[in-house]
């Protein structure tokens, strides 16, 4: 089995507002080499690193807006976020849950902080991804998967090293809670300082680190620090991921789609007359209403 | 800083020489504008008409009771002016401002001109253009002496496909001469029409 290696170190880019509840440092596909074709099936990713909100009467976060041909993937982290959407459907996502919305044919939908942390304020630690999904499955009907915490399969390191959590794909016999579209494997591996675990993608899926607490070390050589990406080059398998201190990492792995991408704001779909037609069912009420 | 979108408006739609358009260009000049800058205010002297690359502006102006009423958005390959000012040498009585960051090609009267006088096929296209645009405005006047809500909402988003992504709604409303809160009913009522799941 090859060692994969890592690609680049990403430092976090220069942050900006999402609406006015998320401080975000987008890694794809605005910077460095991570664009929509060598991320591919990830469309986007936005970090909110921790950032302190004081408190607020009128909760801050993203108002109403569309998304067609893909699934936004939100993993909270710090703080607390409440989302409604077009068909009547609502939630909270708390710390350590994951939303998986497969917006596919169209949803509207609007994010804020939720009511009562807003009101108190803190820290807010947030992931944004944009998963694309494949032709056939772009226009198919929305759906949500609410995942708590407390669902999500663990795999235990030994020696009390810690746990990964697997959100989507398997580790080591272990399931994860979601179900994708085409093979990805996302993981939160929270490793006590010094614990070790190993990882093992096909080379030809892309994948990357994205280190969330702490700092660890790729392969005994890459030094990753705090709210830094590793892209993972697509040369070999496996590699290993050592907390040189008590470490929370984000692992995201997915086999490419490889399809034609069509891209324009928040539709994501495989030509440019598919983007017309999202703009102009979202103009006319196809994706249904939602008060603002 | 480029001029791709202009160059192919033009090439796109006239035989023109490159080196011809290039040697042009000179008298045009690319500026960058921050969202929320201006280009114009009113009882400024407009000087330039504006052809968008990337980004989105608006021309506006403002009521006596301070209301802002818009008359044009102009995003990606959209010309906007104050002709008033541009041609007649009066102070303007709009202001021209981003939306967002804009990159804006200044095109120059001597641009224009020139262009006329060595080309016969460019001067049928600026006139076409000039006809277009004011069989646009006359439309826009009995859209809004006559026409619902609904109407305007629906020539709105046929001629700016991609702006209520890009603007608030109040803006939007601002542009159709109604108000907020007749603009959400309108989107309301539509997709009670349309959506379907």
């Amino acid at each position: 089995m090859a060692t994969k290696s890592v690609e680049l170190v990403a430092s976090p880019r220069e942050p900006h507002f999402v609406g006015d509840g998320f401080r975000v440092h987008n890694f794809i596909p605005s910077g460095y080499r991570m664009d929509m074709q060598r991320m591919d099936p990830f469309l986007m990713l936005d970090y909110n690193s921790k950032y302190n909100f004081p408190p607020a009467r009128s909760p801050k976060g993203v108002g109403v807006h569309p998304h067609r041909g893909f699934e936004t993937v939100t993993i909270a982290y710090k703080g607390r976020v409440a989302h409604h959407d077009s068909s009547g459907g609502g939630g909270v996502i708390g710390e350590g849950d994951v939303q998986w919305m497969t917006a596919a044919s169209g949803v509207l939908h609007k994010e804020y902080h939720e009511e009562e942390w807003s009101r108190q304020g803190g820290e807010f630690q947030m992931v944004q991804l944009w998963v694309n999904l494949p032709a056939r499955d772009k226009m198919s009907t929305p759906k949500y998967q609410a995942i708590k915490n407390e669902t999500i399969s663990r795999y235990y390191v030994a020696d009390n090293g810690g746990e990964i959590e697997v959100i989507a794909g398997s580790y080591k016999g272990v399931f994860g809670a979601a179900t994708t579209f085409t093979p990805i494997h996302m993981y939160n591996a929270r490793l006590k300082a010094g614990a070790q675990a190993d990882f093992s993608f096909p080379a030809h899926y892309n994948t990357l680190l994205l280190v969330l607490e702490g700092s660890v070390m790729v392969n005994d050589t890459e030094q990753v620090p705090t709210d830094h990406l590793a892209l993972m080059a697509n040369d070999g398998d496996t590699f290993t991921v050592q907390a040189t201190s008590d470490a929370v990492v984000l692992v995201l792995s997915g086999e490419p789609i490889n399809e034609p991408i069509a891209a324009h704001g928040p539709f994501v779909m495989n030509s440019r007359q598919e983007l017309v037609e999202a703009f102009n069912d979202f103009n006319q009420g196809k994706f249904g209403y939602l008060e603002d | 800083m480029h001029r791709f979108r202009f160059t192919t408006f033009l090439t796109s739609n006239i035989d023109i020489d490159k080196n011809t358009l290039d040697e042009l260009l000179g008298h045009c000049q690319m500026r960058f504008v921050n969202k929320g800058d201006f280009l114009v205010r009113a009882g400024e002297f407009c000087t330039h008409s504006f052809f968008v690359e990337q980004g989105l502006l608006r021309q506006y102006s403002i009521d006596k009771k301070g209301k802002e009423h818009i008359v044009q958005f102009a995003p990606e390959n959209w010309f906007v002016t104050d002709r008033e000012s541009l041609f007649f040498n009066q102070p303007s009585s709009y202001f021209i401002q981003a939306l967002e960051n804009t990159e804006v090609l200044l095109v120059d009267e001597r641009f224009i001109n020139e262009l006329a006088q060595s080309n016969r096929a460019f001067l049928d296209f600026n006139n076409k253009l000039l006809h277009s645009h004011i069989r646009q405005l006359q439309k826009r006047i009995t859209q809004l002496l006559s026409a619902t809500a609904e109407e305007r909402y629906l020539d709105f988003i046929r001629i700016y496909p991609d702006l209520l992504l890009r603007v608030p709604q109040i803006l939007v409303a601002s542009y159709l001469g109604i108000t907020p809160e007749s603009l959400s009913r309108v989107r309301k009522e539509l997709a009670q029409k349309n959506f379907r799941r």
